[in-house]
């Protein structure tokens, strides 16, 4: 390996070749499965998705953001720091700041330009649908290009990365999306996004120079006297009377603000569209929507950063020392995330309860709400409206902590092989679901069929769900991680807030139309239990390794 | 507060102060086809400084780590104050002071609210203790840990591992990023003070000659065997020094950096 070039070709291929080949496997079978399934020519449709382009457009997606990760180095840098996420061990490298940067973005352009490409193509081929071969391949390219250069520039102050990099490519691909929307020529396009790369790569180029040179620049002084206000109070001692309460501390710490920060940085965007909809109270329904799935919808995606077992090391899956050795119980650990996710949830919400309402207000839509409403009041009563506007609140606001804790047992394993089983589960089902829906969708008599056998689906899910929750609960008693009492009363609770939501449900949707023990199998399903109570197992077994 | 904690030379957690404080026995771990510890027996009684000396990779800090609970016993038994670190985490390392040789603390906290957060989890924690110790390892408490020196991030494990006066330290290389004046002032000094106290301490090292400052039994590690144990008086007797000991035990090729 006597070339940079090859030898940053050979650290991509080597960290990285799995996915490649995955993916190239996929993209074979793909071609296979369609040559020998579909006839050419036959319908199907991009937009809105068609169950069966799913299979497509799932896993190129997520090769496509994989790929954005990789290349610009996003899978191993501290993206909130101020300092270039350029990794530190090859600035120092003998070679011309051109080749650091100019390397990683041929490799990345290429090859992300070559996966749009290869989506077109199969795209084109066999069922011909008329996608432009050129273009996307270059947008693809260029989004690239800006997010390696965004990624790589130091910053004053600390999360400016994320929000510049976001900001900028959500415009980038706005400008494009306003272009394609208003049909301007494939020429006038290509003169549109070829010169981003060069700009681009200019931009990379003095972000890593001033990175190489140690040159990082620092607002933080001009913004003191502001963040003093905005920080919460200085801790007293008597501020951490338990171990308990400051393992709660380091949890928020560590995690809980990322949530409501999250949304605090996307709401105001979706809150703009208010002014938008003043004259359309369909659409002011689809925003209004829109902001309020928006924390159950984050809450997913920041729930990764919740079940990181190693908080403080990006590429580690084991437990850090410090933490693993605090002298508290894996279960009182666990308890703190727990606690955590609660106080982020409520965080989350009390700036959607506040803000929601003032949009509506100022942008002037508020009467065409509280027309919807009144309409409602005047179908099914004042009880039942106010009663539902609050259960659909309550049911937001625990699908969001759902949403931040149920899923946190797997990372908490430490486990690679575990958090990287379960992604690749996950993709499979989100391609392999697409098909069978739109199969579904298609043949009445499969609607049929579902439609009847919907109570015996559920009742199936819901003896798995027991299972798993006895074979949790008997390991966590064999294992003393909780006691018996804490079981017992964990159960019983559990079992009230199922019998609660149950009757919520039952006077809501009272109706021959839904039997009641469907009900109760619905209230069985949406309350956590297995996943929540295997936590402290997965905690155990990586602590103790 | 030692007389706090006996009564009738029994300790709180139910072990006699004429107990080891650490008892392994036939002890063995494999990572994957890699065996770094071998059937390792280990006896450490309660008031003295322990050396665990031995090259990187003999299984120092896979041997902390079991007595620490982060790692599981495969074949063996491994008991702190005569409990299974395992089974009773926190009643074993409420007891224990440890400083990890990965210098892992927190980068986001600031100096005080490590020592206030770390406080919360010992009752027996000493305010003043804390202070003199943060003063004379100069760490500025409003410093986020992050932007400390690899030598006062040690530093600063090594106060939180300290203040609450902790029955058995456990010191996984803390010699390393420590400038030698320093490390000799500093390390031999807590050391000391804490073997007076009638307080345990183990630390690891592969520096032969600090090991030889310090410990009063040093015990040698070479491919997950104990190579020898025992106390350094005898090993100087023998041998002269300890790095002509280890030489003789484990030889040369894993003779370990001897500064002296």
């Amino acid at each position: 390996m006597r070339s940079p070039a090859l030898a940053f070709g050979w650290e991509f291929r080597k960290r990285h070749a799995w996915p490649v080949i995955a993916m190239a496997v996929f993209l074979l079978c793909l071609a296979v499965f369609r040559l020998v399934r579909y006839v050419p020519g036959e319908p199907i449709t991009v937009l809105p998705p068609d169950g069966r382009a799913a299979v497509v457009i799932a896993p190129l997606s997520w090769a496509f953001f994989y790929y954005l990760a990789v290349f610009s180095f996003g899978l191993s840098g501290n993206l909130g720091a101020r300092q270039s996420i350029y990794p530190a061990r090859m600035l120092s490298l003998p070679v011309k700041t051109a080749a650091l940067v100019g390397w990683p973005m041929l490799y990345g352009t290429m090859t992300v330009a070559a996966l749009v490409f290869a989506t077109a193509v199969l795209a084109r081929w066999p069922w011909k649908i008329d996608v432009p071969l050129v273009g996307p391949p270059l947008f693809a390219a260029a989004f690239l290009a800006w997010t390696q250069a965004l990624m790589w520039m130091p910053y004053g102050l600390p999360a400016a990365r994320p929000i510049v990099t976001v900001l900028w490519l959500a415009v980038f691909d706005a400008a494009v999306l306003l272009a394609a929307h208003y049909k301007v020529s494939e020429p006038v396009m290509l003169a549109i996004l070829a010169p981003q790369i060069p700009l681009a790569y200019l931009v990379a180029r003095y972000a890593v120079a001033r990175a190489r040179r140690g040159d990082v620049p620092d607002w933080r002084p001009r913004f003191m006297r502001t963040a003093a206000v905005a920080a919460p109070p200085p801790l007293s001692p008597a501020g951490i009377a338990s171990p308990a309460r400051a393992q709660f501390w380091f949890e928020w710490r560590r995690q809980g603000r990322t949530l409501p920060t999250l949304v605090g940085i996307v709401l105001p965007f979706e809150l703009a569209l208010f002014w938008i909809a003043r004259d359309a109270p369909g659409l002011l329904l689809e925003l209004l929507l829109l902001a309020l799935i928006t924390p159950p919808l984050l809450a997913a995606f920041t729930a990764s950063t919740v079940s990181k077992a190693n908080p403080d090391a990006r590429d580690a899956y084991a437990m850090s020392p410090f933490i693993a050795t605090r002298p508290l119980s894996s279960a009182d650990l666990i308890a703190a995330k727990l606690t955590m996710a609660i106080w982020s949830t409520l965080a989350t919400w009390l700036l959607l309860v506040v803000a929601v309402p003032l949009a509506l207000i100022w942008s002037g839509t508020w009467p065409m709400v509280e027309q919807r409403a009144s309409r409602l009041v005047a179908i099914v009563g004042m009880s039942r409206t106010v009663v539902f506007a609050l259960l659909v609140l309550a049911g937001l606001m625990a699908a969001t902590w759902k949403q931040l804790v149920q899923s946190m047992y797997i990372g908490l394993t430490g486990r690679e092989w575990i958090s990287k089983l379960t992604a690749i589960v996950a993709l499979a089902f989100i391609i392999f679901i697409g098909p069978v829906v739109q199969w579904v969708v298609d043949h009445n008599s499969a609607r049929a069929l579902l439609w009847s056998s919907l109570p015996a689906i559920f009742a199936v899910l819901v003896a798995c769900k027991m299972l798993a929750s006895a074979l949790v609960a008997a390991r966590l008693a064999r294992s003393e991680l909780l006691s018996d009492r804490t079981l017992v009363t964990g159960a019983a609770a559990w079992v009230a807030v199922v019998f609660t939501l149950y009757g919520v449900l039952a006077w809501l949707v009272s109706g021959p139309l839904i039997p009641r023990f469907v009900l109760v199998l619905l209230a069985i399903l949406a309350v956590p239990l297995a996943r929540v109570s295997a936590a402290p197992l997965a905690l155990a077994w990586n602590r103790h390794r | 507060m030692e007389g706090e904690r006996i009564e009738n030379g029994t300790h709180a957690g139910g072990s006699s102060v004429y107990d080891p404080v650490i008892s392994v026995s036939r002890l063995t771990r494999r990572f994957d086809a890699k065996v770094a510890l071998d059937s390792v027996n280990l006896a450490l009684p309660r008031g003295a400084v322990y050396g665990l000396v031995g090259a990187n990779g003999a299984g120092k800090t896979t041997l902390i780590k079991h007595i620490l609970g982060l790692l599981r016993a495969e074949s063996g038994s491994v008991r702190v104050f005569g409990l299974d670190p395992v089974a009773d985490p926190v009643g074993v390392l409420s007891r224990i002071g440890y400083l990890s040789e990965e210098n892992d603390l927190p980068g986001w906290m600031r100096v005080d609210e490590l020592i206030r957060y770390s406080r919360a989890f010992h009752p027996g924690w000493d305010d003043r203790y804390a202070e003199d110790l943060r003063q004379s390892f100069a760490l500025d408490p409003a410093a986020k840990v992050k932007s400390l020196s690899k030598g006062q991030k040690a530093r600063a494990g090594l106060l939180i591992a300290l203040a609450y006066r902790p029955e058995l330290l456990a010191l996984d290389e803390p010699s390393s990023g420590l400038d030698p004046i320093v490390r000799r002032d500093i390390l031999g000094a807590v050391i000391r003070t804490i073997a007076d106290e009638g307080r345990t301490v183990l630390f690891s090292s592969h520096l032969l000659d600090e090991v030889e400052e310090v410990a009063d039994h040093v015990t040698m590690i070479s491919d997950g065997r104990i190579a020898l144990s025992a106390p350094l008086a005898a090993i100087r007797e023998s041998h002269g020094t300890l790095a002509k000991a280890f030489i003789a035990l484990v030889g040369r090729a894993a003779a370990p950096s001897a500064e002296s």
